[in-house]
């Protein structure tokens, strides 16, 4: 057998570098985070998996970080311009940025990242969609050209959630669509990557050529400080262990807690309660492009009304701390609020609903709703709004998966009516995945058409606004898809933790001083 | 079966009474699954957010859960799920273990191909080769019955093989076979009968194992689907709930402690009955 | 001996070519596929079919069938689609858990199981025996997670004896990261010494009614000389053979044990890897158990026709 040998090696190897490690390891400060799960590669880029991106934002950097506020501001960048009428973009670069391989940040590095990004990226289409050029028009200035303005264009390069990490030209050329390899895990940081044991930690080591802005940390913008020497990130996939596991001192950090257990440990002297500031909410797509929802406005409008979105929000999220029966699409606070069309979010209304779905010529077919119990909110929200819509005559039938199965079969239309899924905070409508017409669901109207390029050419903030108050009013009309209602996730951390981000589990800037 | 052999039957349990007790405890969980509509208090699928969580009180005898659902009415209907399941498992295995085994013994050629099947089948590790079946066929209650039972399909053709070697060697088989019997005859008229008491014994501690089996499965997710009241999605579901609702895991996982050995008991006590020269066949797992 | 030893691994190679094909084939009709979780929500469909072009996911199954055991044959098992790593790296990682953790276990198992099923068989009959045998048959018939989450409770959170979870290799933080192991061993022990004191028991039993036994008795030696020299040595048999089957189960069957714990084990990375469709991972995992499990059981069957002059080999 060969792998026999192999381990030997493996061990005897391991064995000999035991004693020089555990030396290391005392000297050394160590925070280990428990996350939700092992990630997928980390190429940021290409992923938008937020396993990926919580481990992926020590690694690499953008060009522009959002703040507290949810403001971009440069990172990487340090200033730009706009000309022709908003459709040439010039982005003066930050110098003297070290990539982790010892070399210097150059225009460059930022071009090749922005062509993969534009061709693979996740989220690249949403700008370079309208792309002519982008050029090095200077060491440290790139110049982008639109064939159209993009009022949104900072917001959608700004975090690395399948978004526009520099990488070196080199890495950034030849990768293609393919994940980089682990050892091109070369970014700006103030973090690089050591190495990825599977099943049981990621690690990274303080980046020693960091140079952070001048600016006070905010956010995930700002100066960025790296005070442990190494950062763990451990895959702990059940809750319980995750919790149990900071309360007996074996993880600094654990992320997504459940709601339940949100007051007592509050109280707990052995923990504290790290709740983040932007909301994740539910989605309920329907399929309009096959089936007996497509185009079927009044029975999508029978469903939503027959629905108390609270009782699913309470079962799924706990105490009331925690989520927020909110109809407007982004959250109050932020400039995109507003109540357009948001009576109709959560009527509760079983009469009303069973008129509108007789209205809808509706005789009891079964509607189809796929949902994967990997997300225990998504399965209880369905859970509770199957037995609603049964209450108000419309009968669904829960299709229950595994979410990879889930993510293959609602990409074939004839296989469902509604699936469910979650969408984190946004910092701009054009990142909203149901506005983008080939995400499943399927949803280009003629109306949202030409609401919805009206929202990507406008620049001016007051008339993108209006813009979207018209298209939340039409998603309260057309219903491609319901919110499910806001929820504040919570971490928890080792009482010892100072300076934790409530933007999301970021540890620079954080200490135990 | 005449009320003698009735008697026979009962006799190990009488000369054991905690085996008497696990026979009692699986009489009540098959009343209990027989009658669930009217032994429970409220409707096991009423949600009722605002009472979630309660614990143990007058009128929630177990408590509620998170979606503040009945826990006692659950824990009822529940056991509808692990009949289905643990009958469904034993019939899954008799139903093919058995002509499998029969055959195999009486057909040496064809018996040394189905054995090699079993070999290869039994090298693969019975848990992953469950949960892929699961993931395949998406999970639904046929599916988690034909996943745990093609593990134990294997072990009962071993064992009934054994058992049909055994009694085909016996003289008065032999005898009828060089009198010209046909392989029918010799099924019905000597195997089969002869077959009863330990497939009996076997058929308990199968049950008993797909109990814990779909309960493993419905903690890892990949059970019986989640909106069907079965103990092992109770637990599933309440396994963050450990600290601050420590009942919604008590309840359910004492039914499967229950009914899990009660079988075992039930099944040891058969065995003893069994004519030692078979009790050797089964070893010790089942 | 030899065109036994010979024709008997003859079979298992047989077995193993047998099991391969069911293995890929199994493996590429569950649906969904690695591409929707490597690339997130939010992959196009052009993005989505170039990547499987670039992994061979688009050939012909036949074909990725005869690529993979190829390579299999070279004694390559191929990448991991996540961790991007070889797979074989990827399982010795994990086999350091699972070998420890099984290693542990079975020493709980010996420590327990094995003394305390010999004095039920000593003691054939009374109250101890009943109780003995009774306690087993409770023990065995607790789900393992169960006491796992209520062992994590009570000694993790609450005394703080042990570690709630994970484990760190040996290599990195020395023999005492052992201790990680303590509480999921003992809840994987739980069920399996349970059995293995029933079998002691069982084979203690059988052989004390074979004729030789009988006739030492008769000859007035004392019992428990009888046990230690007669009984003890043949039961001791049946015995190894089932430790050896269990050591087996344990290396793959812990997922749900791995699970509740965050151990890094081989159970766990297969479920994983089924979940996201890592085929290559799933794929080598499940080749190196079937190999492991059929050359344990090569082992048994050799090793009775060594201990046992008594058995027929056909």
């Amino acid at each position: 057998m060969r792998y026999g040998p192999s381990v030997l090696m493996r061990g005897v190897m391991g064995l000999a570098t035991a004693s020089f490690l555990i030396a290391q390891a005392n000297a050394a400060t160590l925070l280990r985070e428990a996350t939700i799960g092992e990630p997928p590669p980390l190429d940021v880029m290409l992923t938008t998996a937020d396993v990926a991106s919580v481990i992926g934002r020590h690694i690499f950097e953008t060009l522009y970080a959002l703040d507290s506020t949810y403001t971009p501001r440069p990172i990487l960048a340090e200033s730009d311009r706009t000309e022709d009428g908003s459709r040439t973009i010039v982005i003066k670069l930050r110098e003297g940025v070290l990539f982790h391989n010892g070399k210097e940040m150059t225009a460059k590095d930022v071009v090749a990242s922005m062509t993969r990004w534009g061709s693979f990226g996740a989220r690249g289409k949403l700008l370079m969609a309208a792309a002519t050029s982008v050029e090095a028009t200077g060491k440290y200035e790139v110049t982008l050209k639109l064939s159209a303005p993009n009022g949104a264009w900072k917001a959608l390069i700004a975090d690395v959630n399948g978004g526009l990490a520099i990488y070196p030209e080199d890495i950034a050329a030849k990768a293609g669509n393919r994940p980089i390899e682990q050892k091109d895990y070369i970014g700006t940081g103030p973090y690089k990557f050591v190495e990825w044991r599977p099943n049981r930690y990621v690690e990274v080591e303080r980046f020693e050529g960091y140079k952070p802005v001048k600016e006070k940390g905010d956010g995930f913008a700002g100066a960025r400080v790296a005070s442990f020497d190494k950062i763990r990130f451990i895959p702990v996939p059940d809750v319980g262990t995750r919790v149990s596991g900071v309360q007996a001192g074996d993880y600094d950090y654990a992320e997504m807690i459940s709601g339940d257990l949100y007051e007592s440990l509050s109280k707990d002297p052995s923990v504290q309660v790290q709740r983040t500031n932007a909301p994740i909410f539910g989605l309920f797509f329907m399929n309009s492009k096959q089936g007996i929802l497509k185009d079927n406005y009044k029975l999508r409008r029978a469903i939503q009304t027959a629905l108390d979105k609270s009782q699913a929000l309470r079962v799924a999220f706990g105490p009331k701390d925690l989520w927020n029966a909110e109809g407007s699409i982004f959250p109050n606070g932020t400039p995109w609020y507003s109540t357009e069309g948001a009576s109709n979010y959560s009527a509760h209304d079983p009469k009303k609903a069973k008129e509108l779905a007789k209205e809808a010529d509706y005789t009891g077919t079964p509607i189809r709703l796929l949902v994967s119990t990997n997300y225990q909110a998504h399965y209880d929200e369905a859970s509770v709004f199957t037995r609603q819509l049964a209450d108000a005559g419309i009968n669904v039938q829960m299709m229950v998966v595994d979410w990879a199965t889930l993510l293959k079969m609602r990409g074939q239309p004839e296989q469902w009516d509604i699936f469910v899924t979650h969408h984190s905070f946004a910092p701009d409508p054009l990142l909203l995945t149901f506005l983008n017409a080939s995400y499943p669901g399927w949803w280009d109207s003629p109306e949202i058409g030409s609401l919805r390029a009206e929202l990507i050419n406008t620049t001016d903030p007051a008339a993108r606004k209006s813009t979207w108050d018209k298209i939340q009013s039409l998603i309260y009309e057309q219903v491609p898809v319901m919110k499910v209602g806001d929820a504040y996730t919570y971490d928890i951390a080792s009482p010892k933790l100072k300076g934790l981000n409530p933007n999301g589990p970021v540890f620079w800037n954080v200490s135990t001083k | 079966m005449s009320s003698n052999s009735v008697i026979l039957w009962l006799k190990p349990f009488i000369a054991r009474p905690i085996a008497l007790a696990g026979l009692g405890v699986l009489l009540a969980t098959v009343l209990a699954a027989i009658f669930a509509p009217w032994l429970s208090p409220y409707d096991p699928y009423a949600i009722d957010p605002l009472i979630r969580l309660t614990p143990p009180n007058v009128t929630h005898w177990f408590g509620t859960d998170q979606f503040g659902r009945d826990t006692l009415s659950r824990t009822i209907h529940s056991a509808r799920m692990a009949l289905l399941i643990g009958s469904g498992v034993v019939v899954f295995a008799l139903a093919t273990g058995v002509p499998a085994g029969v055959l195999s013994a009486l057909f040496p050629r064809l018996g040394h191909l189905l054995m090699r099947m079993v070999d290869v089948l039994m090298a693969f590790p019975t848990l992953l080769l469950a949960l892929g079946l699961i993931v395949i066929l998406s999970p639904s209650v046929a599916t988690v019955i034909l996943a745990i039972g093609i593990g134990y399909m294997t072990t009962t053709t071993r064992i009934v093989y054994g058992l049909t070697l055994r009694l085909r060697a016996e003289t008065y088989v032999e005898a009828s076979r060089s009198m010209g019997a046909g392989a029918a005859w010799l099924i019905s008229r000597h195997i089969l009968p002869n077959l009863v008491s330990p497939l009996l014994v076997q058929a308990s501690f199968v049950f008993a194992f797909a109990q814990l089996g779909a309960a493993s499965l419905d903690f890892l997710g990949l059970g019986a689907p989640p909106d069907i009241p079965s103990w092992g999605n109770m637990l599933a579901e309440s396994r963050t709930f450990v600290t601050r609702a420590p009942w919604l895991l008590f309840f359910p996982g004492m039914m499967i402690v229950a009914t899990a050995f009660s079988l075992n008991l039930v099944g040891d006590a058969l065995r003893d009955r069994l004519d030692p020269r078979f009790r050797q066949v089964f070893g010790e797992k089942g | 001996m030899w065109s036994y030893a010979f024709k008997r691994a003859g079979t298992t190679a047989v077995t193993l070519l047998a099991a391969s094909i069911i293995i890929f084939a199994f493996i590429h009709i569950v649906p969904g596929d690695p591409i929707y979780v490597l690339l997130g929500d939010t992959a196009t469909p052009d993005q989505i079919d170039a990547l499987r072009h670039q992994l061979g996911l688009d050939q012909p199954i036949i074909l990725q069938y005869l690529t993979w055991a190829g390579h299999v044959l070279e004694g390559d098992l191929g990448r991991s689609i996540f961790f991007q790593a070889p797979v074989l790296s990827v399982i010795a990682d994990g086999a350091e858990t699972s070998i420890l953790l099984a290693t542990m276990t079975m020493i709980w198992v010996a420590v327990i199981g094995v003394p305390i099923g010999m004095i039920a068989a000593v003691r054939h009959g009374t109250w101890l025996d009943q109780g003995l045998s009774g306690g087993a048959m409770l023990m065995a018939s607790i789900p393992t997670f169960w006491v796992g989450l209520y062992l994590i409770l009570i000694f993790a959170a609450w005394l703080g004896w042990f570690p709630s979870s994970g484990y760190p290799s040996i290599f990195e933080g020395g023999v005492v990261n052992l201790r990680y192991l303590v509480l999921p061993s003992l809840a994987l022990a739980a069920p399996n010494a349970a059995l293995i004191l029933r079998l002691t028991r069982a084979s203690m039993l059988d052989v004390s009614r074979e004729d030789y036994v009988r006739t030492a008795r008769a000859k007035g030696i004392r019992p428990w000389q009888v046990v230690r020299r007669h009984i003890w040595r043949n039961a001791l048999l049946a015995v190894v053979s089932a430790f050896g089957f269990t050591f087996a189960a344990l290396l793959s069957e812990a997922v749900v044990t791995e699970t509740v714990f965050a151990l890094p084990g081989i159970g766990r990375l297969v479920v994983q890897s089924i979940l996201r469709r890592d085929y290559p991972v799933i794929q080598g995992v499940i080749l190196v158990i079937v190999v492991v499990y059929l050359l344990i059981n090569l082992i048994v069957d050799l090793s009775y026709r060594l201990l046992d002059p008594r058995v027929e080999l056909q």
